[in-house]
């Protein structure tokens, strides 16, 4: 039941990954992102990761998306007309994008059963939840160092983000105006 | 219990997916949106081995990629809508400023 649930929510994650690598219109490739997200929060809280799953769905699915809307919407992005770079490029990224998928699942697939055996020879390691208790004691004690500094780049991404966006006044009309 | 394996070859075709967006797409708003399906991807992977090993410490990466994708979002936004300002286009094949 478990294992039919993991796999439906992966072959939804998968072609709607697709969806957002496929669609023209970016609106949708936003949709279908939300979509992806939600499947991979549903993953996280098989993987028994609660805590994560939902702040996937609120931080990446909530807001991250409302961001992506947002600009599209701002930006009023119509639908990508046929590209232009020709069929042999396009071929030749997904002949590439293919073998890169084999190459890292055959190598996480070793990794998986080395680390497999040597978990199994282990006495006994027994399964965690990331419940909000458990994930906060962590935090707080083991990476606090490490979220204070995640702190300090949230504040530097706000306002580097202000002062990217914001819209650049000429000191020299802003005189002109006052003048006037 | 689903073996560990599985989650790690979903983890490999959903980055595969996002990196052959970033290189086939030209809208630079969907080339961001493929980054974040890439590092989504990676957070399945720690979360399938901090499961594999009982151990939180993937989990605790995770919740950081999440930060520096929030981060990443906000600057990566602001820096298309000032892109767009000046050249009137989010298409990666626009900016060719500095290649005159």
């Amino acid at each position: 039941m478990s294992t039919m649930f993991a796999l439906l929510m992966a072959v939804v994650a998968v072609v709607s990954a697709l969806g957002v690598v496929l669609s023209r219109n970016p609106i949708h490739s936003a949709l279908f992102l939300i979509l992806n997200l939600l499947t991979v929060a549903a993953i996280f809280a098989g993987l028994d990761a609660h805590f994560l799953a939902v702040t996937q769905i609120i931080v990446y699915a909530g807001a991250i998306m409302v961001l992506f809307l947002f600009v599209i919407m701002l930006l009023n992005l119509k639908v990508e007309e046929p590209k232009r770079r020709g069929r042999i490029y396009a071929f030749l990224s997904w002949v590439g994008g293919i073998s890169f998928a084999v190459v890292i699942a055959k190598v996480f697939r070793g990794a998986s059963e080395g680390f497999g055996a040597a978990v199994a020879a282990r006495p006994a390691a027994e399964p965690v939840e990331g419940t909000v208790a458990a994930i906060g004691k962590i935090l707080f004690t083991e990476f606090a160092f490490t979220f204070e500094v995640a702190s300090f780049l949230l504040i530097a991404a706000i306002v580097g983000a202000v002062m990217l966006a914001k819209r650049r006044y000429r000191t020299t009309e802003f005189r002109s105006s006052e003048g006037a | 219990m689903t073996p560990i394996s599985y989650y790690l070859v979903l983890s490999a075709t959903l980055f595969s997916i996002g990196a052959v967006g970033v290189v086939v797409r030209r809208s630079a708003i969907v080339v961001f949106m493929c980054i974040e399906l890439m590092l989504n991807a990676v957070n399945v992977a720690f979360v399938a081995f901090s499961r594999m090993h009982g151990n939180l410490t993937g989990q605790m990466a995770v919740v950081f990629v999440m930060v520096v994708a929030a981060a990443e979002a906000a600057v990566g936004l602001a820096i298309i809508i000032s892109g767009f300002r000046a050249l009137r286009s989010v298409e990666t094949s626009a900016a060719v400023e500095l290649r005159r």
